[in-house]
């Protein structure tokens, strides 16, 4: 398929993309994350697109993955209204908050923090500890 | 006419009467030795309780009298109820084949407990030990308190026939015949184990029974159980329990009580927790549910079902609000996020039936490894050659994301060509 973006032109795998979209938003809706940091490398990496095509378009493949794993997710009564009462505007808010403090430190640090983080918590999952 | 029928009718009381006096006489002179047993057979335990309210939990004292020399337990259950399911698919121990049966119930206690003899605190450490593999139906034949388990055997349980096609359309499968009493109370016991996980929290060693039958147990009702009225009943051996004594467990602001995870939690806590979370997900570039999951199952005794359905839906907000600005500025290529869209919304189909699938052990143990592969990615993501590039892709992507912003003003197509710039 050839994609057309702001006045470039980009020829890419379309089932390539479609498979890792569908395999990442299983493993993303089964879980309840987002599936946004499988989803980026995916296109950039797999497919080879640049990162100013690819930061809105995963998005709303995303976004599709959201919306349907929430309402399946609300299907088989997995959904808890009070306690996603109190969570969505804390996300909300952290949404607002997030972008104002990004400005002022270092990502390379975040990810830094992330990857220790990540580790420390997978091995709590994986009972390493 | 009239007065036969009196007549009849006098006739017919005389005899009953008489039957009766025969049958107090043949009973009246009962043989000495069995006179305790005699009325022993007719006499249940009863139970006192020395409070009638508990304000999100505490301890409630039991009393009681049973049958003298027999053993006790008390059976303690909130009425509040919960959602549990299992599925089946351990291979049939004579014919080999997995059944795939998904059993499901609405109707558990949400706190549901059995208290032992304490002369059984060493026997409670022995399924303590089992770990993780623990069968709820042996510990209770260990324990003895076979008779005592009755409320939760009563649920009303539900099972599917699961298929490989079912788990692709994302369908439960067919719904099969209801058990029998007998297997419903089996399957109940699994049931129990999947919602409160350890012997722990369903068996409580504290109960002092006395020679003389009298007993008495210091119960410890923890924070953040469910709230409403619970009821225990002490049974003593078969078809001899007592009428359960009642006691209401208040909760008030702000402790809340999550219907459907079945816990009662402190609403500040989650709240900032996601908000903290949340925060970092912006910086680090990636969504709060990687991390937000696993902190909240492993600080509360939710399900995992619970978590993955409700935090899902937290992000739809700013997606939508991103899609939103996005768009505003032309900056999405809808031929190949609605393509991709395509194909997240079959995933997004199938995903929520497999949490169901899986217990909270396998949940946990791949959640494990996918942020192991997500550590690596952020790693890789932090290494000179990665930045380098990056560096000049963050560049590219700020100049195109102003020009779509300057030509949306302009309202001209945008365009914007990384290499001109080099």
């Amino acid at each position: 398929m050839i994609v057309a973006f702001m006045g470039q032109e980009f020829k890419i795998n379309l089932w390539l993309g479609c498979l890792g979209a569908f395999m990442i938003s299983i493993v993303s809706s089964m879980f309840g994350f987002g599936g946004g940091p499988f989803m980026v490398p995916l296109l950039t990496v797999g497919l080879g697109l640049p990162m100013y095509l690819v930061v809105g378009s995963s998005l709303l493949a995303i976004a599709f993955n959201t919306v349907m794993g929430s309402v399946r997710h609300f299907q088989f009564g997995n959904f808890d209204l009070v306690f996603f009462l109190i969570m969505f505007p804390a996300a909300i808010l952290g949404g607002y908050i997030g972008p104002k403090i990004a400005k002022r430190i270092s990502p390379l640090w975040v990810k830094r923090a992330a990857v220790l983080g990540l580790l420390l918590l997978a091995g709590n999952l994986l009972g390493v500890y | 006419m009239k007065k036969t029928c009196l007549g009849l009718l006098i006739v017919l009381a005389a005899m009953w009467l008489s039957a009766q006096v025969a049958n107090v006489s043949a009973q009246a002179p009962p043989p000495r030795g069995d006179t305790d047993q005699a009325a022993a057979q007719t006499q249940l335990p009863a139970l006192s309780l020395d409070k009638t309210s508990l304000q999100n939990g505490g301890v409630i004292t039991v009393t009681g009298q049973a049958e003298p020399g027999k053993p006790v337990y008390l059976e303690l259950w909130s009425e509040q109820q919960v959602r549990a399911s299992r599925f089946d698919s351990d291979p049939d121990k004579q014919t080999g084949k997995r059944p795939y049966i998904l059993y499901m119930t609405n109707n558990l206690p949400a706190v549901y407990r059995i208290i032992v003899p304490a002369g059984f605190a060493d026997v409670l450490d022995a399924v303590k030990k089992e770990g993780g593999k623990w069968s709820y139906s042996k510990a209770l034949s260990d324990l003895g308190a076979d008779e005592a388990y009755s409320v939760p055997g009563r649920s009303a349980i539900d099972r599917y026939q699961a298929t490989f096609l079912g788990g692709i359309v994302g369908s439960r499968g067919d719904k099969l015949a209801a058990m029998d009493d007998q297997e419903n109370r089996q399957r109940s016991m699994q049931l129990i184990k999947v919602r409160f996980r350890s012997p722990g929290k369903l068996f409580e060693p504290v109960l002092a029974v006395a020679p003389d039958g009298t007993f008495t147990a210091k119960v410890k009702l923890g924070e953040g159980l469910a709230p409403g009225a619970y009821h225990i009943r002490a049974v003593s051996g078969k078809n001899a329990a007592s009428a359960p004594a009642s006691f209401e467990n208040t909760i008030s602001f702000p402790i809340i009580y999550l219907s459907n995870a079945g816990t009662s939690l402190n609403l500040f806590y989650p709240f900032l927790l996601c908000l903290g979370i949340s925060i970092f997900g912006v910086l680090m570039g990636a969504g709060g549910g990687f991390l937000l999951n696993p902190i909240l199952l492993s600080i509360w005794p939710l399900p995992h079902t619970v978590v993955a359905g409700t935090v899902m839906p937290t992000v739809l907000f700013s997606q939508a609000s991103g899609i939103y600005n996005y768009s505003k500025i032309k900056f999405i290529n809808w031929k190949l996020g609605l393509s991709l869209g395509a194909a997240a919304l079959f995933g997004g189909f199938i995903g929520p039936k497999m949490t169901e699938l899986i217990t909270l052990d396998q949940y946990k143990f791949v959640f494990g490894w996918i942020l192991v592969i997500l550590a690596l990615l952020m790693f890789w993501q932090t290494t000179p050659g990665y930045l380098a590039k990056n560096k000049k892709e963050q560049a590219v992507l700020k100049e195109c994301k102003l020009r779509a912003q300057q030509a949306a003003k302009a309202k001209v197509e945008p365009a914007c060509d990384p290499k001109a710039k080099e």
